[in-house]
């Protein structure tokens, strides 16, 4: 007879992840439709984008990861639809190079939704590396920092970018970010030249802008899915915010669930420990 | 004899140590001065540096990047350990350039088709992944063992509470008081931690600057 025993084909952990898929799974076909309270954060990008002139110049700088993307990408639809509704003029830029592709693939699609022209509405001027010396740099000059767009032609060559010049002509920056990008964003472009920074990140790096916001060196912010689904609240579109909402809610709970079971286990294991001695 | 080797030393601390340092005290009062310059020459001079030579200088620390992942890479492939993983992340390495240079990086090519319907997906689930991490780990880890530890894990659980859809089924102050803890005690500590970083990298920055850290040269001698 074998002293050891055998592993369980299933431990608490397979459980715990196979739960997870399941409630997810079952959220999302059941497809519940949850309230958005959309929150005065999310509120204040809106306002600021649905304030600007028709014509106005926006920087959207796609400055993700692949790795965020199903998080990413609905924030970045909805601000990128509300501004071409508001027949803004977009620049899309990027400051890391798997964020490149991402943003070139959401502006054009987007773009095409809205029946808008490349050069004329929008331009795509890809990737600098380095990116505080490209936010310096733009800040001098955008067309010495980026002689021709993503698509090869010569900057001034588009309609839209003959008058810019550099920071002075746009009406702000828009930075979707994954990380801490947006902190150089409002470290170089915003105290060095004034720039008005605007953040639509994931909703774990939300806490990190927040001294940012506090001291208006960062204009305004939104993130995570909770804030893409109040914003598509706000422009009156659904899209995958308010579904990713869903599977998050039940996995927030999920988890909450989780942590008091396990509590529970913990101090009745103590007491049982105590009374024991 | 001694003579000779005297002088030798002083030549190798001369070119190991004064030189480097003199370089960096010089290139680092220059960019700092021209960083705060509005003169447009300075302007100008600022823009050659930040367009040009920092892209230069970022080309040259991929090559030692590429280099040392190939040689580790290639080191550990003989060696057989993980050979497979290895291998498959090496024909990445090669194949995304090549790709590149043959068809662009633009619109349908081959290199964004790999990006897109490979890279993009593998990332997203490994970070994916993270949610089942953390389930478990909530579940078997995270314990109210000790007062502050309490304090932590009942602010977790509003945070996690006021980031759900559960509008009309909570009470309004759970959501506010979440509010609270984010704009009140947590922005408290990040300020801190962001002082904290802002003079850190303040005194590093002047001590290398003025040959008072010499870390970088190789070690204190």
């Amino acid at each position: 007879m074998s002293a050891t025993r055998s592993q369980p084909v299933f431990e608490t952990r397979h459980l715990i992840f196979l739960s997870l898929f399941l409630i997810i799974l079952v959220t999302m076909l059941i497809g519940y439709n949850p309230e958005i309270k959309v929150t005065s954060e999310t509120q204040k990008v809106y306002d600021y984008i649905d304030s600007l002139p028709s014509g106005s110049v926006l920087i959207v700088s796609f400055d993700h990861e692949a790795s965020s993307l199903p998080e990413i990408k609905p924030i970045a639809l909805t601000v990128l639809r509300h501004a071409f509704s508001k027949d803004i003029k977009l620049i899309g830029t990027a400051l890391l190079a798997e964020g490149t592709g991402v943003g070139y693939r959401l502006i054009t699609e987007t773009a095409k939704e809205y029946n808008k022209e490349y050069g004329q509405d929008f331009v795509y001027l890809g990737f600098k590396p380095q990116y505080i010396a490209a936010i310096l740099s733009m800040g001098e000059s955008i067309p010495d920092t980026y002689p021709e767009d993503y698509l090869d032609k010569p900057y001034f060559s588009n309609e839209m970018l003959k008058d810019i010049i550099n920071y002075d002509d746009v009406a702000g920056v828009i930075s979707i970010a994954d990380g801490s990008l947006t902190t150089h964003w409002i470290e170089y472009g915003a105290s060095r030249y004034n720039v008005n920074i605007t953040a639509a990140v994931t909703a774990a790096m939300m806490t990190t802008y927040d001294p940012y916001i506090a001291s208006n060196q960062l204009y305004a912010m939104f993130g995570g899915l909770r804030g893409a689904a109040e914003y598509e609240k706000l422009i009156d579109r659904g899209g995958a915010g308010k579904r990713g909402m869903l599977a998050q809610s039940v996995s927030h709970i999920y988890v909450i669930i989780l942590i008091i079971i396990g509590n529970i286990m913990y101090f009745v294991q103590r007491k049982r420990r105590r009374g024991s001695k | 004899m001694g003579d000779y080797r005297s002088k030798f030393a002083m030549v190798e601390t001369m070119m190991n140590r004064r030189i480097p340092q003199m370089i960096c005290f010089a290139f680092g009062a220059a960019l700092f001065t021209v960083f705060f310059l509005s003169h447009p020459l300075a302007k100008d001079l600022n823009l050659t540096i930040t367009v040009d030579y920092w892209q230069i200088i970022f080309a040259f620390t991929l090559i030692v990047g590429v280099v040392s992942f190939v040689r580790i890479t290639i080191k550990n492939i003989k060696k057989g350990e993980d050979r497979p993983y290895r291998i498959v992340s090496l024909i990445g390495l090669i194949a995304m350039p090549v790709l590149a240079l043959i068809w662009g990086i633009r619109g349908d090519s081959p290199f964004m088709w790999v990006f897109e319907y490979v890279q993009v997906p593998m990332q997203s689930t490994v970070f994916a992944l993270l949610a089942f991490f953390v389930a478990s780990a909530s579940f078997r880890g995270f314990r109210a063992r000790s007062a502050p530890a309490a304090v932590l894990l009942i602010a977790a659980l509003l945070t996690l509470l006021s980031r759900s859809s559960l509008e009309g089924i909570l009470p309004v102050y759970f959501s506010d008081f979440a509010d609270w803890i984010r704009s009140n005690p947590s922005m408290a500590a990040r300020r801190a931690i962001l002082i904290g970083i802002g003079l850190g990298s303040l005194t590093t920055s002047l001590r290398v600057l003025l040959g008072i850290e010499r870390t970088w040269l190789g070690g204190e001698k």
